[in-house]
């Protein structure tokens, strides 16, 4: 017997001893754990066999076991489509302007809100400003016709009455974007308050006295007081958006988007419900969705790598 | 002086601003409203824009004399109930062991969890796997799939991770297990964001059908959404009735219906927040630091 | 203390809300399936389980359900009963009628006896992956009243590679589109019905110049929409005569719709729709409205001058025309055939003379059943009877011609709500012969509108042609059709939208992305078709 061996039989034993303290210790944490993981388990990695799809030619009487295996094929025809390239642009370029605007406006409303002395106007308004986020988006496509249309659009109305000419806010693909995202600004600002509002509350109000007696402005306590306590708000939202970059929502582009602004308007999922869904081509939709994935993952680890570095703050 | 002039420039432009965000968020609303109680007449010549035109109080009488709304409507509410319990008890019962930096297995479980939330199987293994579990057309098939969502496990755990250690600590030191920590003194403080995804979990099944279009065939169990999903689609577009061969009289939905039902669909979770926001109480986590 | 009692408070909410949820469940998860269909096929003696697909569109009215109504119980009452059979209906939302039915498809069990769906293409797929049960033989021993009522024509299009694997329904009126004229307003300025598409423009300009409607410089005269009622009959009057090899190779099948795009003269009638567009004579917002919504709104509030619509569509109660007249009672619709081509004719497409594809999948124990079902449907007055309900009750009949009745009561209109989606064989009444099949829509139509109802279906079927019928699918046009179909939308998009300088170049580009994107892959296939079928 090596020294060096029998070191590690005991080390390997008091290792062992040591985890079944531990467990004995904490084993309530693990009783917790038992069901929200059996969950994950049964029904999300249940059916996630479901993936092979994308390596198979699926026909349904077949079954996916019974498919024939054609590997890599599916994507090589996937990606030579010249319309997967544009819609991935899109979707990048979409998500990418949406950060940008529809990211900090509930931020942004959610402290004006905060800062609002009059409770019921406060209450009031909270409840009305989510509203538009349980409109279906059936329904606001019919609304955004009436409001931005070109001939007839309430605002096409003011603005052709001042003497100037109408503006294809939604049959121009530029002026297209801007209305896409206003209307998602409009559709989610409102309930993404919510959960900085929940933060808000947690704020000692201590802090606010003690800055004016230092003899800060409003802007001032804001910036130094509400904004850090958001902080790990902001930062957990952000680095699950970042991951969501490669995905995008299908209601809005589809319903806001139209035939004229094609060119910026389709987007992968409208591409794939086109390719895949409506064709019953379960395999095209099921090798997007995975390249979706592989990609969206990586984004999500690393903005939380880039997260935990810069803000100390991670998800993982 | 000086500072109070200004913090009260501050609170007008506030105030304004926010004001002119209710007006364009109120406005569509007051719209289908308008629509809901105006005739047929005027909704097709584009002549209702925020009140009613040819006042009517047809579409409503339509709805509530509808039993299979009214229904639909008692199902829809007893399933968001159950629905929104059982996701709130698995989602805290997760977050509190994998807010602890500490446990031991903590990161290949956080990973298993993100994973999912890229990865799934599709329609058709998800099917199977309900179909299998023998939850078809039953209300579990609308509840077990949804049971804990990642997006809403780890905000809870961020929030739970910014509970000051030290009451942790102190109760541990008074003898309470984890579970008496979590149920008398972590959940109490944690009541906003508790609230809050409450919210979320009850909004999503509320609004949610697409699942309902898979898994439930007896009509009894239609969401309300979905009805009203119906009910907008099947404004028939012409061309489909053509192909279709329908006499058409009996396929045409009048706008003022559809209006009114989307009203009867959308206000009673809308009432939910306002009842919510008292649980949105300041200042109880910095009482318990202090004492 | 705060904290127990509000703990207290919790845990009381909390029994209470699962006590109210375990009564939940108890009442909906246990819905028994009670007619569990039993193994043999039920020849005699054993009653046996017959599973019958139904649309499902919301709209039940109170007192009967989707899968419990006056249909279902006469289907039961006098085909079921007699056969043994227990018939159950088995509702899918008509909205997603192809999802649900290719989820109930692949997962074997669940699916019911009989399925149908418009899509072509979805049957086609079934067929090709073998799912489905292949009937002739079926037909030929139990269903001779419903291959006499069918026809061969009909039945040939449900053939995939020489098997019978649906059963088409039989569609009672081809005529799709029909134009429409302001006669009041061609009154006003003395002009006659223009014949010609030329003619047509004339009268445009002298619409829009002379404004007989006084809307006050907002007058669309030509309403057009994104939907195929409308620019169909526009674009298809500008293709040039067509030689069988023409027709058949550069003809293209997106979804269920031939297109012009390869067909010469193509883009002259873009060309004219782009000057149209230039000069003010069209509807500005026309991409935007694929539901023809704004194209209704804007002819009930008496802006249009000429526009081209499903022939019955403007003549429903409450619809444009009744809109129109309560809005303006001065004003009058003609139907009139206008655009016309090289040969002074007026090409409409026309109906494929289906409707459903009826299919009993392979894994059905009952497809002996389910034919005898359809045939039963054919026999005698069974179709007619779910299709009009009770004579005196429902409706009169006159010359053989069934009026319903304006004044029936409300449980007896109520009784048929469904017909349409009940009566599977037929799509559309079928009374012998066209004319009046036309009848039967005309008398359903308000008193006032029924003689120009009865012109614009003469109209719609006047100088139709049929879709191209080949006798196997075409693989590139159910792999790229969907997506060709947008492409060929946003092609007429852009080039009528262009400033006329820009038309050329629009056009070019526009068409070899549709090129590259399936349209050479059709063209390539359909031709290769072509030169084995010689």
């Amino acid at each position: 017997m090596s020294p060096v061996s029998g070191r590690n039989r005991k080390q390997k034993g008091a290792n062992a001893l040591k985890l079944g303290m531990y467990f004995r210790r904490h084993w309530q944490l693990y009783a917790l754990l038992i069901l929200p993981i059996s969950y994950f388990l049964l029904f999300k990695y249940g059916p996630m066999y479901g993936v092979i799809i994308a390596f198979k030619d699926f026909n349904f009487f077949q079954g996916i076991n019974g498919s024939k295996w054609i590997g890599f094929d599916a994507f090589r025809e996937v990606f030579a489509m010249k319309d997967f390239y544009k819609t991935l642009r899109n979707t990048l370029m979409l998500n990418f302007l949406d950060l940008l605007l529809s990211f900090p406006a509930p931020l942004i409303l959610a402290i004006m809100l905060y800062e609002l002395k009059s409770v019921w106007f406060k209450k009031l308004s909270q409840t009305i400003l989510y509203i538009p986020h349980f409109i279906s988006w059936v329904i606001i496509g019919g609304i955004v016709y009436q409001v931005f249309g070109t001939q007839s659009g309430m605002i096409n109305n003011i603005v052709t009455s001042l003497g100037f000419d109408a503006i294809p806010f939604l049959t121009d693909k530029n002026d297209w974007l801007l209305t896409y995202l206003l209307v998602g600004v409009w559709q989610s600002a409102g309930w993404g308050t919510i959960i900085y509002l929940a933060a808000l509350t947690g704020i000692n109000k201590e802090l606010f006295e003690a800055a004016e007696v230092d003899g800060a402005g409003r802007l001032r306590k804001i910036w130094s007081i509400t904004l850090p306590s958001l902080k790990p708000t902001i930062v957990t939202l952000l680095i699950i958006n970042l991951g969501n970059m490669i995905a995008i929502g299908f209601e809005r582009p589809y319903i806001i988007g139209n035939t004229a602004v094609r060119e910026y308007s389709d987007v992968l999922s409208t591409f794939v419900y086109r390719i895949g869904i409506e064709s019953g081509q379960y395999t095209l939709a099921t090798v997007v969705g995975l390249f979706q994935a592989v990609v969206g993952l990586v984004f999500v680890l690393g903005a939380n790598y880039a997260s935990k570095k810069l803000a100390d703050q991670s998800i993982l | 002086m000086r500072e109070r002039h200004a913090s009260r420039t501050f609170d007008v432009i506030n105030a304004i601003a926010i004001l002119f965000f209710v007006l364009i968020c109120l406005a569509p609303f007051l719209h289908i409203i308008a629509i809901s109680l105006s005739s047929a007449r005027a909704i097709m010549t584009g002549e209702v824009s925020l009140i009613p035109v040819d006042l009517n109080w047809n579409a409503y009488k339509q709805v509530f004399s509808d039993m299979s709304m009214i229904r639909s409507l008692g199902f829809t509410v007893m399933l968001t109930l159950l629905f929104t319990l059982l996701c709130m008890l698995m989602t805290i019962a997760a977050a509190y062991p994998l807010a602890k930096t500490g446990l031991k297995g903590r990161k290949p479980l956080m990973f298993i969890i993100v994973i999912t939330m890229f990865f799934s199987g599709g329609i058709i293994p998800e099917y199977m796997l309900v179909r299998n579990l023998h939850l078809l057309d039953t209300v579990w098939a609308l509840v077990l799939p949804g049971l804990i969502s990642p997006f809403y496990l780890i905000i809870l755990i961020t929030f739970f991770q910014n509970i000051p250690d030290s009451l942790e600590e102190s109760a541990q030191i008074d003898g309470s297990s984890y579970i008496r920590t979590l149920v008398s003194i972590i959940i109490p403080l944690s009541l906003p964001v508790i609230a809050t995804l409450s919210l979320f979990y009850a909004v999503g099944r509320w609004n949610g059908f697409t699942d309902t279009l898979m898994y439930i065939t007896s009509p009894e169990m239609y969401p309300l959404q979905l009805k009203l999903y119906q009910l907008v689609q099947n404004n028939m577009v012409s061309e489909l009735m053509q192909m279709e061969g329908a006499s058409g009289q009996s396929m045409l939905q009048p706008e003022s219906l559809k209006a009114a039902s989307v009203i009867f669909a959308t206000v009673p979770i809308l009432i939910v927040y306002p009842w919510l926001q008292r649980y949105f109480v300041n200042g109880v986590m910095i009482g318990a630091v202090k004492g | 203390m705060a904290i127990n009692a509000k703990t207290k408070k919790k845990t009381s909410i909390l029994l209470a809300l699962t006590l109210v949820c375990t009564l939940l469940l108890s009442a909906c998860g246990g819905k028994d399936k009670e007619n569990g269909s039993s193994g043999n096929s039920g020849a005699s003696g054993k009653q046996v389980t017959l599973k019958v697909e139904v649309f499902d569109r919301g709209n039940s009215p109170a007192g009967s359900t989707i899968t419990n109504n006056y249909l279902t119980n006469y289907v039961q009452d006098n085909f079921g009963k007699p056969n043994n059979i227990n018939v159950q209906f088995v509702p899918v939302p008509r909205s997603e009628e192809v999802k649900k039915l290719n989820v109930l498809m692949a997962s074997g069990g669940d699916v019911p006896d009989i399925v149908f769906t418009y899509d072509s293409a979805t049957f086609y797929r079934y067929a090709q992956q073998g799912g489905l049960t292949e009937l002739s033989e079926l037909i030929e021993q139990h269903a001779p009243n419903l291959k006499s009522f069918l026809g061969e024509d009909t039945l040939a299009y449900g053939q995939f590679e020489g098997q019978q694997f649906a059963i088409p329904a039989k569609r009672s009126h081809l005529g799709k589109y029909s134009s429409f004229i302001r006669q009041d307003w061609l009154d006003k300025l003395n002009l006659p019905i223009p014949q010609t598409t030329d003619e047509l423009y004339n009268t445009l300009k002298a619409f829009k110049e002379k404004d007989p409607g006084q809307t006050g410089g907002k007058v669309i005269p030509l309403g057009m929409a994104l939907a195929p009622a409308q620019y169909e009959p526009l674009i298809w009057s500008f293709i040039q005569p067509l030689t069988d090899e023409q027709r058949i190779t550069l003809t293209q099948q997106l979804g269920s719709r031939d297109y012009p795009t390869l067909l010469p003269g193509f883009k002259d009638a873009l060309q004219f729709m782009n000057k149209l567009y230039n000069e003010g004579l069209m509807s500005v917002d026309f991409s935007l409205d694929e539901d023809k919504k704004k194209l209704s709104e804007d002819v009930s509030k008496g802006l249009v001058g000429f526009f081209s619509e499903d022939d019955m569509n403007p003549f429903y109660p409450d619809g444009m025309y009744a809109t129109l007249q309560a809005n303006n009672p001065g004003a009058t619709l003609t139907s009139v055939d206008v655009y016309s081509n090289s040969e002074g004719k007026h090409p409409k497409p026309e109906y494929a003379p289906i409707g459903l594809f009826i299919m009993i999948p392979k894994t059905s124990d009952r497809a002996v059943e389910a034919i005898k079902y359809l045939d039963w449907m054919a026999s005698e007055n069974n179709l007619f009877n779910m299709q009009n309900g009770v004579e005196g009750e429902n409706y009169t009949l006159k010359d053989g011609v069934p009026v319903m009745k304006a004044d029936a009561t409300e449980e007896a209109k109520n009784r048929i709500y469904n017909w349409g989606d009940m009566a599977i064989i037929s799509n559309g009444k079928q009374l012998g012969d066209a004319d009046k099949n036309v009848e039967a829509y005309v008398l359903g139509m308000p008193e006032q509108y029924q003689d120009e109802t009865r012109r614009a279906l003469t109209v719609s079927r006047n100088d139709t042609f049929k879709p191209v019928k080949f006798d196997r699918p075409i693989e590139a046009q159910n792999k790229y059709g969907t997506g060709l179909l947008d492409k060929f939308h946003e092609i007429v998009v852009q080039t009528t939208m262009a400033k006329p300088d820009k038309f050329e170049s629009t056009f070019e580009s526009m068409m070899k992305d549709y090129m590259a994107n399936g349209g050479q892959a059709i063209l390539d296939e359909r031709t290769k078709v072509y030169e084995s079928m010689k």
